[in-house]
């Protein structure tokens, strides 16, 4: 009677597991190819207190700008596309704006300015695009990808002419904008003067911690990614991970009425365990320091066998593994986690929802 | 020790549970409930929609903030649509008008708790 109110949007769960010296191992390009990173979620179990130098690490991301209302024109001028576009990684995303209501707009460090745009921005602007992948029939939202790099773009190039009419006098698109660079070295960002004339403000991440004491931990053996009988499975494990990270309670006190959720078995219980996390606008070049650290802190011997970090990405970017297109539809999760183990072999579980391409 | 290997495995379209982040809003805002009020409100709910057989599936209140009145729910997948709808045309709590708003639906709970609608910069 209800089969067809039994379906679920479909959904792409991908898992690896190697060693992090393996020839095969994936890892960096999984990081450095997830650009809009929201929210990181640290869980090291067996201790008390974050070894110092991994506090330090989370403690140390970069700060990202917020600028108001910045005519996307901008993005193109001679100055910003030599300090910022050509010069090094650049990563910029229109701040409250829903992907599946408003114009969303990225700036990719690859040099590729991302537009998700409604039909009416779309047909009045003039520029060449792809209707969205999710939107088809009728397509009722459109991607332009327009690259800051190509030869054609460069100031004063007919593409660059063609663009920035568009965007002046076609369309004049503007938004609140998330902003923060990486340059190789000790070189420091020029963001903040080349946008002075427009207003802005520079934010830290905000980095909160919590420790836990006796919780319950499932039992991972590094072998097992397709779950076996000694071990918890990725998607089991996924599930408790977001029960620790909601403050989901172990222990029902009414009898199984409320919630008859526990964790996985086999588990052993951890006297104590801490969750650090940190939210704002993060680059993968962070994170992938993070992960070095990481790697040196798994050694120590009075942690617990693993630890596991998860990176959420931003719910309404444009994008988000590479180039392959995002929405939201119900949840617009992408987010992956890394479960590190002692002998430095590793899984990571990038999920997406039913408006995403497979992760890579 | 075993040799270093790769392996990759892609699941698709095989989540077990569902995951709902929804908010009650009552027309009285001073009103206080606990998480065994909104559970039996829920299955009210779906109770009165989809009848005794309907409603006979499992749903989990995994944490309800008595403050703002938001909870998360987890259901089986084959009874989302049946939740959704019971708790979208719910319009009474104690004789007073009530809505639920749904906040995110995700099937990995981990989803929930990394909303980028939910980041807020002061300048």
């Amino acid at each position: 009677m209800f089969k067809q109110l039994e379906k679920t949007p479909r959904t792409v769960l991908v898992c690896e597991r190697s060693h992090l010296d393996h020839e095969k191992a994936r890892l960096g390009t999984h990081v450095e190819q997830h650009f809009f990173n929201h929210k990181v979620s640290l869980l090291v179990p067996g201790c008390d207190r974050l070894p110092a130098e991994l506090d330090a690490a989370l403690n140390s991301m970069r700060s990202f700008l917020l600028v108001r209302n910045l005519p996307l024109s901008q993005l193109l001028e001679k100055e910003f596309l030599d300090q910022a576009v050509y010069k090094g990684s650049t990563y910029g995303l229109s701040y409250q704006t829903r992907i599946d209501e408003d114009n969303c707009y990225a700036l990719l460090p690859n040099g590729k300015l991302v537009l998700s745009v409604d039909k009416d921005t779309y047909e009045t602007l003039g520029l060449e695009g792809k209707p969205s992948q999710y939107q088809r029939r009728p397509a009722g939202r459109y991607v332009v990808s327009v690259d800051l790099k190509d030869r054609t773009m460069s100031p004063g190039g007919k593409g660059h002419q063609r663009v920035v009419k568009a965007l002046t006098e076609h369309t004049p698109l503007s938004c609140d904008l998330l902003l923060s660079q990486h340059l190789p070295g000790d070189e420091s960002p020029a963001l903040q003067s080349l946008l002075s004339n427009h207003k802005l403000s520079e934010h830290r991440p905000r980095v909160s911690s919590h420790v836990m004491t006796s919780l319950p931990c499932p039992t991972l053996v590094t072998s097992h990614l397709q779950g076996e009988q000694q071990s918890c499975d990725p998607q089991s494990f996924l599930e408790w991970l977001g029960a620790v990270d909601a403050g989901v309670t172990f222990e029902d006190q009414s009898d199984g009425y409320l919630s008859t959720y526990e964790c996985p078995q086999p588990q052993t219980v951890v006297d104590a365990a801490v969750r650090c996390s940190v939210t704002g606008l993060l680059l993968p070049e962070d994170i992938y320091h993070l992960l070095d650290v990481l790697r040196r802190s798994v050694l120590e011997p009075k942690l617990a066998p693993w630890l596991a970090l998860t990176v959420h990405g931003f719910q309404d970017s444009p994008v988000s593994w590479g180039t392959a297109e995002h929405g939201f539809l119900s949840g617009g999760e992408n987010f992956y986690t890394l479960v590190l183990f002692q002998n430095l072999d590793y899984w990571i579980c990038m999920a997406t929802g039913p408006h995403d391409a497979c992760p890579p | 020790m075993q040799p270093a290997v790769f392996e990759r495995v892609v699941v698709k379209n095989s989540p077990v549970y569902q995951y709902m982040k929804v908010s009650l809003v009552l027309e009285q805002a001073q009103t206080k409930l606990t998480a065994v009020e909104l559970k039996h409100l829920i299955t009210t709910g779906l109770k009165s929609l989809y009848g005794e057989v309907g409603a006979a599936f499992p749903f989990d209140l995994l944490t309800f903030e008595e403050d703002t009145l938001t909870a998360v729910l987890r259901v089986y997948s084959r009874g989302l649509v049946r939740l959704w709808s019971s708790i979208t045309l719910l319009g009474f709590f104690q004789q007073q008008r009530c809505a639920f708003r749904v906040l995110q639906v995700s099937p990995y709970l981990l989803a929930l708790t990394g909303n980028s609608r939910d980041l807020a910069l002061d300048s």
